[in-house]
């Protein structure tokens, strides 16, 4: 596919010093967000760890925290995948709590083999974010109530199949002894400590980011991901399959809620129907705080883990200051509310310029 | 009507309003009287919707001064005295028609608005009193409409500005509009009259005034009121950009593209048949809300239609034969792409490597070849796309859209708010793309448009083709701008759209 349909112009030859080269300024611009994370980040560590008397930078603090930001990434990076679209999903957190209750119960309550239990939380997901992308981009429902409303409908549909209770691989209902391997080996997922004492959770995390940074930054699927987000009524004229991207935008949002989940279960040994409930607010802001815009267009794997650091970060220390879960609660709505007008701001600069 | 207007009418002088780089009033000088109707009449983009704006209160002018009846202008007088009637009432539909009578004007007591005698005999006067209780949405254009100006008069506004107001009434609507047009008139209010029906202007206006790039180039009273007159004076004076070398463009196109009884969803355009060949450049004339810009959409694919459309004998896949660009650049580039990306966005397989990944050099390639192809000025590939002009914005659009190759290629007005350079550049890369094989279908509203770049032209109006001209028949663009004006007008204005109108309302 080749543009010759018009005669070369005279006098135009491409210049070999006519290199695309970002500029110092576009560097500064870009870098703008992540460094300025990263100061942030190292800031607040600072203070807690001054206010904490050191007790912050224990190691066993440390890497606990970072188990904490495993989950909020995790989730975060599916969640970032729906920002850039240009749509919102507010169900990831009970979906975190469906996914999970049911591989629990299809596992521990029907005796299924623990992989096909694993299969049917993925699935679940992937239902749950077809259910929001077709009520949201074929029915035309703005993805905040749709999204809002799923949330409501499956976790009462949690509560009701799971009968609201509490499930443990460790304490089976009476009469069913579960297959000690497959504990284990579920345990294993999550809950055993690489060199360092580093939880493996950390290295799902790693990995999965990695897989997100090549499905937005070097996958054509995230550059036209970018470009429905930024503009969808272009998006439309130009024929990019918009319906097909925000469906798969909405399930791989799902998958990633239900993946952190299982992770989660594994590694606390227990999982009851409202568990991902108090992950809603930490996710969402760690991804506006991380530069993925509420309008489009917008999002970044460096920016989420850092947003997720960040977060990670500032609920740890409130808990060692023992401020309270009231005062952690007011907090986190003032980081929410930051966030978001932090995005509006800089959205108003880009656009002034 | 107890409206007491003092003598002076309205005095527009040296109005200026620049767009950035684009001056929309260049000192637009303008008096119209009290008690007459001064028609305004002007090919698109020559500063008449500017104009209203200004007059409404909803852009501030760079400079000038406009007085109305002996005072200057100010965001209240405005609000108060001057009334404009748009085509679509701008009103609150979810409300009666007595409340949209009062809403404004309930008073700080408290409580529900009551009609004060004089609503009432101002609903009587304008026959409004049996839809009195009727939610204004439930009815027909043309009563919202009598609604908008009964609110006007009863707050006695003293200018009226009619903004292409019968472009969707029916013929019997129209004539009630018209007379009560003049009857406003009559009571000694000024009422200006914006249209694109130059047979309404003559018919109906005491005198109309010519604007031509912001300034008003003459003032048109009997007995030189006429129709062609206008139809003329609307296009001297156009500076035609460079006409390419059209003899030598090939006259013996293949049928590539065949519209048989195609046919709008909504009867916004009804029964075309239109060809188009290999090598052609076919442009759709006709104003807004002609249903020229909804045809040119539908061959693209955004409009549901019935009838045939083929491509070669086959039926048209929208997906793959056509690539349409927008008028609005706001709707045709990504503003939080590069340049770079927003030349090769719509390439597929071409940028795409195993797994999906994203096949930078190719893409960089793409866009370095379209980059020198399409002469866009950039500093660099990876400039944003908002850093640029407008004309080289403009050119990435068109760019991204042509480098598919694609065998037809639909634009909407692809030089709207362009520099005259990158217009004629444009040109040429339509004509290059034409030569090269493809078909080029576009929509215009400037005549002059028409004359530099197309081979034909199918003037439509009111939905209808009302005929095809040839337009390398043309010597200059005038004769052939009055040929469109003249065909545009000889369709009856208002009538044979019954349907239509019904229709839309609907």
């Amino acid at each position: 596919m080749t543009t010759n349909l018009v005669d070369q112009p005279v006098g135009h030859v491409a210049d070999p010093a006519d290199r695309e080269r970002p500029t110092v300024a576009q560097f500064l611009r870009a870098f703008a967000r992540v460094g300025g994370l990263m100061a942030t980040v190292a800031l607040v560590m600072v203070v807690f760890a001054a206010a904490s008397d050191g007790l912050f930078l224990y190691p066993d603090n440390l890497l606990g925290l970072l188990r904490y930001m495993s989950t909020i990434a995790i989730i975060g990076l599916g969640l970032t995948v729906v920002l850039v679209v240009g749509e919102i999903d507010l169900s990831f957190a009970n979906l975190y709590g469906l996914s999970a209750m049911s591989m629990a119960v299809a596992w521990i309550n029907w005796g299924w083999p623990l992989w096909v239990a694993i299969l049917v939380a993925l699935a679940v997901a992937v239902l749950v974010g077809a259910f929001n992308a077709f009520f949201t981009s074929v029915v035309g429902i703005p993805s905040f109530i749709a999204t809002l409303g799923s949330s409501t409908l499956i976790f009462g549909f949690t509560l009701l199949f799971s009968g609201a209770q509490r499930f443990a691989p460790a304490a089976p209902p009476p009469g069913r002894t579960m297959d000690a391997g497959e504990v284990e080996f579920f345990r294993g997922l999550s809950n055993q400590s690489l060199p360092f004492g580093v939880p493996m959770q950390v290295l799902w995390m790693i990995v999965i980011a990695l897989l997100f940074w090549l499905l937005l930054s070097r996958s054509l699927f995230g550059f036209r991901l970018k470009a429905i987000g930024g503009n969808p009524v272009a998006a439309r004229f130009a024929r990019l399959p918009v319906r097909r991207y925000k469906f798969w935008a909405f399930c791989i949002a799902g998958l990633s809620a239900a993946v952190a989940a299982l992770l989660d279960f594994s590694f606390i040994g227990s999982i009851q129907p409202d568990a991902g409930q108090a992950l809603l607010f930490p996710t969402f802001a760690a991804v506006v705080i991380g530069g993925a815009s509420l309008q489009g267009g917008r999002g970044s794997v460096a920016g989420t883990l850092l947003g997720a650091l960040l977060l990670a970060v500032i609920a740890n220390g409130l808990a060692l200051l023992a401020a309270g879960s009231f005062a952690q609660q007011m907090f986190l709505g003032v980081v929410t509310i930051g966030a978001v007008v932090l995005d509006q701001l800089t959205r108003n600069w880009r656009r002034d310029r | 009507m107890t409206a007491v207007p003092g003598p002076d009418g309205v005095v527009i002088e040296g109005l200026v309003k620049r767009y950035g780089d684009t001056v929309a009033l260049a000192g637009l000088n303008l008096a119209a009287r009290s008690g007459e109707i001064l028609g305004i009449a002007g090919p698109n983009g020559a500063g008449k919707s500017t104009l209203v704006k200004v007059l409404a209160g909803e852009v501030t002018p760079d400079a000038g001064t406009i007085t109305v009846q002996g005072r200057p202008w100010s965001p209240q007088l405005g609000a108060s005295r001057i009334a404009i009637v748009h085509q679509e009432p701008q009103l609150f539909p979810n409300l009666t028609v007595a409340e949209n009578l009062l809403a404004g004007r309930e008073g700080s007591r408290g409580g529900r608005p009551r009609l004060a005698p004089a609503d009432v005999d101002m609903l009587r006067e304008t026959d409004l009193l049996p839809f009195a209780d009727h939610l204004l949405g439930d009815l027909p254009l043309a009563l919202q409409q009598r609604t908008e100006i009964a609110r006007a008069l009863v707050r006695n506004a003293d200018v009226f500005l009619f903004d292409e107001p019968n472009s969707a009434l029916t013929e019997d609507e129209s004539a009630e509009l018209f007379a009560r047009m003049h009857t406003i008139a009559d009571s000694g209010r000024v009422v200006f009259l914006v249209t694109h029906r130059l047979a309404e202007l003559a018919a109906h206006a005491d005198r109309v005034a010519m604007i031509v790039d912001g300034s008003c180039a003459m003032v048109l009273a009997p007995p030189e009121l006429t129709e062609e007159r206008i139809a003329r004076e609307l296009v001297v004076g156009r500076a035609a950009v460079t006409r390419d070398d059209r003899a030598d463009s090939r006259r013996d196109a293949v049928p590539l593209l065949a519209l048989t009884g195609w046919t709008h969803h909504r009867a916004k355009f009804v029964d075309v048949t239109m060809q188009l060949g290999r090598g052609d450049i076919v442009a759709v004339v006709g104003v807004e809300g002609s249903g020229g810009r909804e045809l040119v959409r539908s061959v693209a694919g955004f409009e549901r239609t019935h009838g045939d459309a083929t491509l070669a004998g086959r039926p048209v896949r929208s997906g793959g034969d056509v690539a349409f660009v927008a008028a609005d650049r706001a709707d045709s580039l990504f503003d939080n792409l590069s340049v770079g990306e927003n030349l090769y966005i719509r390439q597929g397989p071409a940028i795409r490597r195993r797994l999906g990944l994203l096949k930078r050099s190719a893409a960089t390639r793409l866009a370095r070849q379209a980059r020198s192809d399409f002469l866009v000025k950039t500093a660099s590939l990876d400039t944003p796309i908002r850093a640029l002009s407008g004309g080289n914005q403009q050119k990435v659009a068109i760019a991204a859209a042509l480098a598919l190759a694609p065998p037809v290629v639909v634009l909407e007005e692809p030089t709207r708010g362009v520099d005259i350079s990158s217009k004629a550049e444009i040109y040429r890369l339509l004509r290059g793309f034409a030569d090269a094989g493809g078909a080029v279908l576009l929509y215009c509203t400037e005549d002059s448009e028409v004359f530099d770049v197309a081979d034909r032209a199918v003037v439509i109006s009111a939905g209808r083709v009302a005929g095809e001209l040839d337009c390398t028949e043309f010597s200059d663009a005038e004769m052939l701008a009055e040929r469109i004006a003249l065909l545009t007008a000889a369709i009856p204005v208002v009538g044979g759209s019954t349907h239509q109108s019904t229709g839309d309302a609907a």
